[in-house]
């Protein structure tokens, strides 16, 4: 597994969709610009800015990677050669995923520095009334990045049974999409404003709520923009999601890839 | 004691919407220690499909591969083979010295002995010069060299090769062939499928001939081209001066032949075999059907 790790990333780092990401990157530079524009809210904006941005490019990298490594690795035959090493199918494809996530990892820690470097800059010409909380910066990118862990889950578990990349790259646009609005859809239907929902739409929206991923729980993006103290419980409870929501798509996956004829 | 590869009765049927492909039918053969064994079969016969299942790329339907007697479909028993699969497609990222690292390193070999072994092999596959590009550069000639050198990096007591002649030039398929001898006498059993004759006749032990997934014969190659001798070439001249005639003659009467020519006077200028070779015996087994 470690020997798939170590390639799959000095494949991302040969890819040409991390250079165009990494040139994608240069845009912080205008962080501390754009900043200014904003006179009263200067850091709230450069900080809004950076991880917004970072959260844009890891989510770019995570659809890209996540989507089309395992395909492009079937479809292009190189799991021929690979799996008939001394390998294990789960071994190869959790290989892969951690090779990937990993690379998002690395990619968020560089990102969050520079974004933080720029945003500590714009911060000193307008000091902000509060004092920025670091550390929930810190959390908020990592929290960010365990969800796109769970989004290239996603992308694996759809590659596992597609043999084109529309599956696992739309499939994974999809889930981001459907994951970013669950909280928000759950709430609507426990809300008084949807007294007039049948029933059967309140409960099947709550059925998905349960199934699919809820990508609001791991936005911390407001508590680190505004200084707003981290519920620790709350933040231990997404961790536990997390573990458990990634060990069953993974699991799925390679269950499914397990059976899968090359 | 358990053969390196063996098959029972392994079938495989491909099912699509519209089509039911039988691609491998009730296979069985074993492949002895030591032993180069040639796999042939025309274009769809099933003998990717054969290695496929082997290397458990697909699983069969009904039946079991095994290597040195454990199920192949457990990964550990890929520590004792070599594979090159059909037109290897290695990630194009690596450099040929980088892929043949990653190899090595899968097998849980030493450092220092990946780095001995992978100099020794692009030396030998005349690879050195391109090791240090990345393998997106490289001919269908040196990609099919670099697999078959990852197939050998760890020095396995079995090689599974598909076509591992195919995209290389004449030069690189003697080295090839001379190659897989090598194996052989290094005590190494060899299993390849091919759809060229001549490479069985020059370096197979045995062959096993398989036509719409249905394995229609085993033979010793040897016996086949000893026993195949049909008629003999003889040309000979009656005198000294006199002009070269050329004759067919049958086994039986080469004796009888031959004291006629020369109880007259006349000269013996060759003598040669015409032999029924693979290729015949090949189209025979392939036109039965």
């Amino acid at each position: 597994m470690k020997n798939i790790l170590r390639i799959t990333i000095l494949g991302i780092m040969r890819d040409r969709v991390f250079h165009g990401i990494t040139v994608a990157a240069l845009v912080f530079g205008l962080v501390p610009v754009i900043s200014q524009l904003s006179m009263r809210q200067v850091t709230e904006l450069a900080l809004t800015l950076s991880l917004s941005l970072t959260s844009f490019l890891l989510l770019l990298l995570s659809v890209f990677l996540g989507g089309v490594s395992l395909w492009k690795d079937i479809d292009r035959r190189y799991a021929y050669s690979i799996l008939g090493l001394p390998l294990r199918r789960s071994d190869y494809v959790l290989g892969k995923y951690l090779g990937i996530v990993s690379f998002i990892l690395l990619t968020a820690t560089v990102l969050g520095i520079v974004g933080a470097l720029f945003s500590y800059s714009a911060i000193g010409v307008y000091p902000p009334n509060r004092p920025v909380l670091w550390e929930n910066y810190v959390y908020a990118i990592f929290f960010d990045v365990l969800k796109y862990a769970l989004l290239v889950s996603f992308a694996f578990l759809f590659s596992t049974i597609s043999t084109s990349f529309f599956l696992p790259m739309f499939g994974a646009v999809c889930i981001f999409f459907v994951g970013s609005s669950s909280q928000e859809a759950y709430n609507y239907v426990n809300s008084p404003e949807a007294a007039a929902l049948h029933p059967a739409a309140k409960s099947a929206i709550t059925a998905l709520y349960y199934v699919l991923p809820n990508f609001g729980a791991f936005d911390f993006k407001t508590n680190a923009i505004y200084s707003i103290p981290m519920d620790y419980q709350g933040l231990m409870l997404t961790f536990v999601y997390f573990c458990c929501y990634v060990s069953i798509v993974l699991g799925l996956a390679v269950i499914l890839f397990n059976r899968r004829q090359l | 004691m358990s053969h390196p590869l063996e098959l029972s009765s392994v079938s495989k049927q491909y099912v699509s919407r519209k089509h039911r492909v039988d691609a491998v039918r009730e296979v069985s053969f074993a492949v002895a220690a030591g032993e180069i064994f040639g796999f042939l079969g025309p274009n769809g016969a099933g003998k990717s499909t054969t290695i496929k299942i082997i290397m458990n790329l697909i699983r069969a339907d009904r039946g079991t591969a095994t290597i040195f007697g454990t199920p192949s479909t457990k990964a550990e028993t890929r520590r004792h083979v070599g594979f090159l699969p059909e037109n290897p497609a290695l990630y194009d990222y690596m450099t040929g010295a980088e892929y043949l690292r990653f190899v090595g390193n899968v097998h849980g070999m030493p450092k220092q002995r990946i780095r001995q072994r992978s100099d020794e092999l692009l030396m030998l596959l005349d690879l050195l010069p391109a090791a240090k590009r990345a393998i997106r550069s490289y001919s269908k000639g040196m990609l099919q060299k670099l697999g078959l050198a990852q197939a050998i990096i760890h020095d396995p007591p079995v090689l599974i090769l598909d076509e591992p002649m195919s995209g290389l030039d004449p030069l690189s398929r003697v080295l090839v062939k001379e190659l897989i001898v090598n194996e052989k006498k290094n005590g190494k059993t060899v299993f390849f499928s091919t759809h060229i004759i001549s490479d069985v006749e020059r370096v197979c032990d045995r062959v096993g001939i398989i036509r719409n997934g249905i394995l229609k014969a085993v033979k010793e190659v040897a016996p086949l081209l000893r026993e195949g001798i049909e008629a003999y070439r003889v040309r000979f001249a009656e005198h000294e001066s006199s002009a070269e005639q050329e004759i067919m003659v049958s086994p039986d009467d080469l004796t009888t032949q031959m004291v006629a020519i020369t109880s007259t006077g006349g000269t013996i200028r060759l003598l040669e075999p015409v032999r029924k070779n693979l290729e015949d015996f090949f189209l025979h087994i392939i036109r039965e059907d």
